[in-house]
């Protein structure tokens, strides 16, 4: 399978100092991978790296789309936040003077709503939704302009149980009926050892690359060492 | 009332105003910019006396130094620098130094009220040609800009691929707000800049749910608040700004209760 991600010996920097070392990974196109590691291992800054707003790195990285769509990990919503669902999902369109939306953004708008299931509540104020909703509409703007990559930061950090399974549930059917590559930035090993075919672990400048049968092992590692934890924080 | 030329220059000044202040009030509320136009306008003042003080009009001293505080402010906010904090420090000098030219121009205390509390009914036809070319260039301004500006204000987080000219739009909105309060104050005067830059604007987000729909309520605000106010100056004798803030303040009160009692 083609990697949409291929990595040689890349080293990612801050100022003077390196980040992450010697960096080979391959991401295959259509997997969904998990990026997995401690606060301040550089997941951020390596997906920064990958979509172009962090160029203090030597070595090789090829990304091979442009079509990437990002979901952040702060959204600053408050209750009073006036913009629809569908308003909201259509800020991607940020180029242009248009007032209105043109046929094409519309129907572009429509199926990443009918994607995350929330076509029926299109109308509805962002604000006033449930956090479940919330970042259903996070993932449907990024995925508005109908991306081949998609790269989640944290997005179910903030969702109980029930709705971390069905944000992923749906990312995870997305992601086989199109072929859209998925990179899931998290620390809840638990929740994506089921789903992920993949993972690159960031530990102590250096990142270590995965298959599905490496993840559970991990996760029963991990689990071992801390079984306190049912959702264990890698 | 409409047989009195300075009514009828009221009239058409507030209507320009109002449209202006209920566009730019809309992003203005999304971004969270109202302490910094607030700021501006103290700054405006600044600016004002500065320009009676040297013998140019009020209006040109305003817009040269709220434009360039506006670029400054936005040159020095940074992720390590708070803009409220910066926005403080630039307004808390202007406002020193508005005082010292007003002292060091021997301007009387009426311009001074003007400044502060607006002069609607002292506006001429020449000064009126003067907010439409202004007003216009905002107004093209902003919808040359729209898209990327309407994406900076409701989710700047969402801007994950910034390209060069989509940071540069930050300067421009941030200008367009200096232009918009130095326009404004011609009508409420710099004190009263909330009333109709951010009021209308901020009752509008409890009723609208598109940033079409809220720039549309904004204006609808911000002229009912401004028609129906002087009116009823004219009637009483009274300060107009007076009535418009009270209108404004109403309208707002009144959206945020119903909002409450609704969400």
């Amino acid at each position: 399978m083609n990697a949409i991600i291929d990595t040689h010996q890349l080293t990612i920097r801050y100022g003077d100092k390196a980040i992450a070392s010697e960096i080979n990974v391959d991401v295959p196109a259509g997997s969904f991978y998990a990026i997995l590691g401690e606060n301040g291992a550089g997941k951020t800054t390596f997906v920064k790296t990958l979509i172009g707003q962090h160029h203090n790195y030597v070595g090789n990285l090829k990304v091979n789309t442009q079509a990437i769509g990002f979901v952040p990990q702060f959204r600053d919503i408050s209750r009073d936040y006036p913009l629809s669902i569908a308003e909201f999902v259509g800020l991607a369109f940020n180029r242009g003077w248009h007032l209105f939306n043109n046929q094409l953004e519309k129907s572009a708008i429509h199926d990443a709503l009918e994607k995350m299931d929330l076509v029926d509540i299109a109308d509805q104020r962002l604000g006033l939704v449930s956090g479940g909703q919330r970042q259903r509409a996070f993932v449907a703007q990024a995925l508005v302009k109908r991306p081949e990559l998609l790269i989640l930061d944290e997005s179910t950090a903030s969702l109980d149980h029930e709705h971390k399974i069905q944000l992923l549930t749906t990312i995870v059917r997305l992601q086989k009926e199109t072929g859209l590559t998925v990179l899931f930035i998290t620390h809840e090993l638990n929740l994506v050892a089921d789903f992920a075919d993949g993972f690159l672990f960031f530990a102590n400048g250096s990142v270590t690359q995965g298959n599905a049968q490496a993840l559970k092992k991990l996760t029963v590692d991990m689990t071992v060492t801390h079984p306190e934890n049912e959702v264990h924080y890698v | 009332m409409f047989e009195y030329s300075f009514m009828q220059n009221a009239f058409v000044a507030g209507t320009i105003v109002s449209i202006v202040a209920g566009v730019i009030g809309t992003f203005v509320v999304a971004r969270n910019y109202a302490f910094l136009t607030h700021s501006l306008s103290e700054i405006g003042f600044a600016g004002a006396a500065f320009g009676l003080w040297i013998g140019w009009p009020a209006l040109l001293g305003m817009m040269l130094t709220t434009v360039a505080s506006s670029v400054a402010i936005g040159a020095l906010e940074s992720t390590y620098t708070k803009r409220d904090n910066v926005t403080s420090a630039i307004s808390a000098l202007a406002i020193g130094l508005g005082i010292l030219f007003l002292a060091l121009g021997h301007t009387s205390s009426s311009a001074a009220t003007g400044i502060l509390f607006g002069s609607v009914l002292g506006i001429s036809h020449r000064d009126l040609y003067l907010l439409l070319m202004l007003a216009a260039v905002v107004l093209v301004t902003l919808l040359f800009n729209y898209r990327t500006l309407r994406q900076l204000s409701f989710d700047e987080q969402g801007m994950f691929m910034q390209t060069q000219r989509q940071q540069g739009v930050r300067y421009v909105f941030l200008v367009m707000i200096a232009l918009s309060v130095s326009i404004s104050s011609q009508l409420v005067g710099s004190l009263l800049i909330f009333v109709l830059v951010t009021l209308p604007a901020a009752s509008a987000k409890y009723y609208a749910t598109t940033t079409v729909q809220l720039m549309g309520m904004a204006i609808i605000f911000a002229l009912f608040g401004t028609w129906v106010g002087l009116s009823i100056a004219y009637l009483t004798e009274l300060p107009t700004s007076f009535f418009i803030a009270i209108i404004e303040v109403l309208i707002y009160l009144g959206s945020v209760w119903q909002f409450k009692r609704k969400a």
